[in-house]
């Protein structure tokens, strides 16, 4: 690398765009680096501007200024324009500094409701002002400060009715669901008694088999009026499986008869219609099966109990 | 967020701003959203200052005529993307004005193995460097050309082929058959006689 009594010659002609590519490149990277060379290249960059202005002075034709106003109007827009409520904030900063002069007079600060002729912001009247981007800003922020505190208040207005909504929901399901189970332990009740008192009912226990040893189960049956089935300790189903009662008869094959879940402390009471035209059960067994049962048991057996 | 940035600016340290840039700003403003009476006004104000670099550079009032209707049309185009904070509206358009310019000299020299050059001259407005973060006063500015006229008429040719002509220092020393290390020299020499010529007047 240069020394710097180099690089400061550099610093000038780079003012001045008069080093070559090769050396601007270097020169910048050597820029990024240095402090000493940025603050000489800031203070040698106002001579640069005061020589474009050092030249002998003279004026353009008139002509040139209807050319160049002419051309732009029948060219684009400029490339970006500022929303309508940047120049509503304009409008707004204008009302503002009208608001505040008092009446010469009353003394008395003058206050419209309504707008009228003198209250239309006068777009002249703005550009001859050079605060008003100023008030524009200050304006816009206090409006959008108010806007947000608006906005968070409606936020948490819509929240807060959002909760009560959703506990009013939530107590009129609970108490759809406490009918609905209310009526099913009543039919339940009833079909049980029916099938317990049915005069040709007749009962398999089934024993926990190696899969699940502490669970039990006892089934009443009746072929005129269903199945009755409870069974305790049976362990807590795995995601997608359930347990599923079958009936052997004389059949090669197992009927189902339905599927059990049991409750969090391992009970499960059902009621079953009976399967139509089935002989004489000879035995009951559970097995755990995919989710929603399978037409013949594939899972390992929980449960398993012979007819006397 | 604008807004705030205009808050700040405002209330930050910038007493360096004069009532001139001040209105620049605001025409410009007024320019990003459509308002062709504000091109008037910068026109009004900026022309004589482009138009005549544009003519010391081009020799020719046609081309420092298109020069200016390039730079007008150009500020109408980016007002939205003008940025303040990197210098003064007039030293914008100076700025464009002698981009714009030399690059016209160049292609009017028409000498196709300085195609490189070319593009540097264009850089020259890409700079990421405010090219002046002050409004000149017409002290200033006379003060610079007084200057100009009392340095050695090496120093000050050099500064001119720079600048004016936008030649490199490689050029600038086959021009005028000087050493490179010399031509180097010369014009550090030369801006820090200006530069001590502008603070003077302030």
């Amino acid at each position: 690398m240069a020394g710097h009594d180099q690089l400061d010659e550099q610093a000038g002609l780079y003012v001045l765009g008069a080093l070559t590519p090769t050396d601007r490149a270097a020169f910048e990277a050597h820029l990024a680096t240095c402090a000493d060379c940025t603050a000489e290249v800031r203070s040698l960059s106002s001579v640069a501007g005061a020589l474009a202005h050092a030249v002998p002075q003279s004026e353009p034709s008139p002509a040139l200024r209807a050319r160049v106003l002419a051309s732009v109007g029948a060219a684009t827009e400029p490339e970006v324009r500022l929303t309508a409520s940047a120049r509503a904030t304009a409008s707004l900063a204008e009302a503002e500094t009208r608001r505040r002069k008092p009446d010469a007079t009353t003394g008395r600060v003058p206050v419209r409701l309504k707008p009228d002729a003198t209250t239309v912001p006068d777009t002249t009247t703005v550009r001859a002002h050079t605060f008003v981007p100023w008030l524009a800003a200050a304006a816009s922020l206090a409006l959008a400060v108010g806007l947000g505190v608006y906005a968070a208040q409606l936020r948490t207005r819509v929240g807060d009715l959002e909760v009560r909504l959703r506990e009013a929901t939530l107590r009129a399901d609970a108490g759809d669901r406490q009918i609905a189970d209310a009526r099913r332990t009543a039919a339940d009740a009833q079909s049980q008694v029916a099938v317990l008192s049915a005069p040709d009912l007749a009962r398999i226990d089934l024993a926990g088999q190696p899969a699940a040893p502490q669970a039990a189960a006892r089934a009443f049956w009746s072929r005129s009026r269903g199945l009755v089935f409870t069974a305790s300790n049976l362990p807590a189903l795995p995601a997608g499986r359930t347990y599923q009662l079958w009936v052997l008869t004389a059949q090669p094959a197992p009927i189902s008869a339905g599927l059990l879940r049991p409750d969090t402390s391992g009970r499960a009471n059902a009621v079953f219609d009976t399967p139509p035209d089935i002989p004489r059960p000879t035995a009951m067994a559970v097995t755990i099966e995919p989710d929603g049962g399978v037409p013949a048991p594939t899972g390992d057996k929980y449960l398993v109990g012979l007819a006397n | 967020m604008w807004f705030l940035w205009a808050v700040i600016d405002r209330l930050g340290p910038s007493g360096r701003r004069t009532g001139d840039g001040l209105l620049d700003e605001a025409a410009l403003e007024r320019i990003a959203r459509g308002d062709h009476d504000a091109l008037a006004e910068l026109y009004d104000r900026h022309a004589r200052p482009v138009y005549s670099l544009a003519l010391r550079i081009l020799q020719n009032p046609s081309d420092a005529e298109d020069i200016v209707q390039e730079v007008f049309s150009q500020a109408w185009r980016e007002a939205a993307r003008y940025d303040r904070l990197r210098g003064a509206v007039a030293a914008w358009l100076l700025t464009l004005a002698r981009s714009r310019a030399i690059d016209r000299l160049r292609a009017r020299r028409a000498r196709p193995e300085n195609a490189a050059d070319h593009r540097a001259v264009v850089n020259v407005a890409d700079l990421g460097l405010p090219p002046d973060l002050q409004v000149l006063s017409s002290e200033q500015i006379a003060c610079v050309r007084a200057a100009l006229g009392e340095l050695p008429v090496l120093q000050r040719v050099a500064i001119e082929l720079a600048y004016y002509e936008g030649l490199t220092h490689v050029e600038i020393a086959a021009r005028l058959e000087q050493p490179l290390g010399t031509v180097k020299t010369r014009i550090r020499l030369a801006l820090i006689k200006l530069r001590d010529a502008l603070a003077g007047a302030v």
